[in-house]
C-alpha cells in the first residue's frame, strides 16, 4: 500500500493505517524533536502533540503536495512556536550520553575517537546557542541530511535565505569547536 | 581580502561552490591567516561531526501513545473548525466588546438617567448642527451679495460695454 492510501484510509478512520503512518515517521519527527530541543522527555511529549496536530488536521492534506515535507513543516512549526512560548533556550540539553554517540571506526584509534566525541559534545551543546530558525536549518540539513531545497520547502522560505541562515550557524558552531579546541590546548 | 569576507566564503568553500577565483582567494588567505584557517578547519569538523549524529528510536512507550492518539481522540467537526479559525478571532473579539458594552447597558440600574442623557446629548448635537446649517446659510448670503457688488462694479468700468451702449 503506497502512502497516498495510507492516508485516504486514516482519513477513513481505519486504525491500522494509523498505526503505518505513526511507523513511517514517528522516529523522523521525534530526532527532528529531540536535535531541536536537546530534552528526550520534551521531545517525547512534542513528538505526541505533533502526531495530535497531524490527527487533527490530515483532512487538510492536499495530496498534491510531498506529505513528508507537509508533515516536517507542521512539526517545525509546532516546535519554534513551543520554543518562543516556553522560553526553551534558557533549559539545559540531555547530557552527551551512550545514546548520541556513535562508536568511531577501528582505524581512527581512540585518540581520534575521543576527539570526535569531545566535537560532537561541543555541537550538541552548542546548538542551544544558535537562533530556532537556525537551529531548525541547521538539524534538516546538516543533522538529518535533506537538500537545500527541501529544507526551504520545509521552512518556506527561499533557498538563498536558507543557505545563508545554515551557512551562518555552520560558522557559528565552527567557532565553538575552535574556542573548545584553544581552551583544551591552554591547560 | 579582509577576514570577515573570507569567513563569509568558509562554508561555501567547504561545500565546493565557490568560483575557481573566490577559491584561489579563499586559499591565500588562508596561507597568510591562521585564524581563518583555523576556522575553516573547525567548520570541516563541525559538518563531519553534524553528519554523523545518529538517529535514535522512539521509546516503546512513546509509540504505544502516538498509537493510541485516534481512540483517545475524537476528530473536530468541521463546523467546529470553521469558528476556529484564526481569521475569525477579530470578529469575535468584536463582538465581545460589543457584547460587553450591550450587557452593560441593560445591567445599569440607573439606565433611564442614561437614556435621558443620551437624548439630551442627541438634541444638543441636533441643534448644534442646526446652528451651523444656518450659520452656513447666512455665509453663503453674504458671499452672494459680494458677488453681486463685484459684478455690477465690473459692468460699470467695462469700456466695451459702454462703446455699445
Amino acid at each position: 500500500m503506497n502512502l497516498e492510501d495510507t492516508i485516504r484510509e486514516c482519513l477513513d478512520g481505519k486504525e491500522g493505517a494509523w498505526k503505518m503512518l505513526v511507523d513511517l515517521f514517528s522516529k523522523r519527527i521525534f530526532n527532528l524533536a529531540y536535535q531541536f530541543v536537546g530534552n528526550a522527555q520534551e521531545a517525547e511529549d512534542l513528538t505526541q502533540d505533533i502526531f495530535l496536530k497531524l490527527h487533527r488536521n490530515l483532512d487538510r492534506y492536499d495530496f498534491d503536495r510531498n506529505f513528508a515535507a507537509w508533515l516536517l513543516t507542521l512539526a517545525k512549526n509546532h516546535l519554534i512556536d513551543e520554543y518562543r512560548r516556553t522560553k526553551w533556550e534558557k533549559r539545559n540539553r540531555d547530557d552527551f550520553d551512550d545514546r548520541l554517540r556513535v562508536t568511531a571506526s577501528a582505524d581512527d584509534g581512540p585518540e581520534a575517537g575521543l576527539a570526535a566525541e569531545e566535537t560532537k559534545k561541543v555541537l550538541w551543546e552548542g546548538l542551544n546557542r544558535l537562533s530556532a530558525e537556525t537551529r531548525m536549518a541547521v538539524i534538516l540539513k546538516e543533522i538529518q541530511g535533506r537538500k537545500y531545497e527541501e529544507v526551504a520547502e520545509i521552512l518556506n522560505i527561499p533557498v538563498g535565505t536558507v543557505k545563508s541562515r545554515i551557512n551562518r550557524g555552520r560558522l557559528q558552531l565552527a567557532g565553538l569547536i575552535r574556542s573548545a579546541k584553544e581552551r583544551s590546548h591552554e591547560l | 581580502m579582509s577576514c570577515d569576507r573570507v569567513q563569509d566564503l568558509l562554508a561555501p568553500y567547504a561545500d565546493g561552490d565557490l568560483s575557481a577565483a573566490d577559491r584561489a582567494l579563499v586559499e591565500a588567505h588562508g596561507r597568510a591567516c591562521a585564524d581563518c584557517a583555523s576556522l575553516l578547519a573547525a567548520l570541516k569538523e563541525a559538518d563531519e561531526a553534524l553528519a554523523g549524529f545518529p538517529e535514535i528510536e522512539p521509546s516503546p512507550a512513546l509509540l504505544d501513545r502516538l498509537y493510541r492518539l485516534p481512540a483517545e481522540t475524537r476528530p473536530v467537526r468541521p463546523t467546529v473548525r470553521f469558528f476556529l479559525r484564526p481569521s475569525l478571532q477579530p470578529f469575535f473579539a468584536a463582538a465581545a466588546v460589543l457584547m460587553t458594552l450591550v450587557s452593560l447597558y441593560f445591567l445599569n440600574p440607573n439606565r433611564k438617567a442614561f437614556d435621558r442623557a443620551v437624548v439630551r446629548q442627541f438634541h444638543r448635537g441636533v441643534s448644534q448642527v442646526e446652528r451651523l446649517y444656518a450659520k452656513a446659510g447666512a455665509l453663503t448670503d453674504t458671499l452672494g451679495a459680494y458677488a453681486d457688488s463685484v459684478f455690477v462694479a465690473l459692468k460699470a468700468i467695462n469700456p466695451l460695454a459702454k462703446n455699445k451702449e
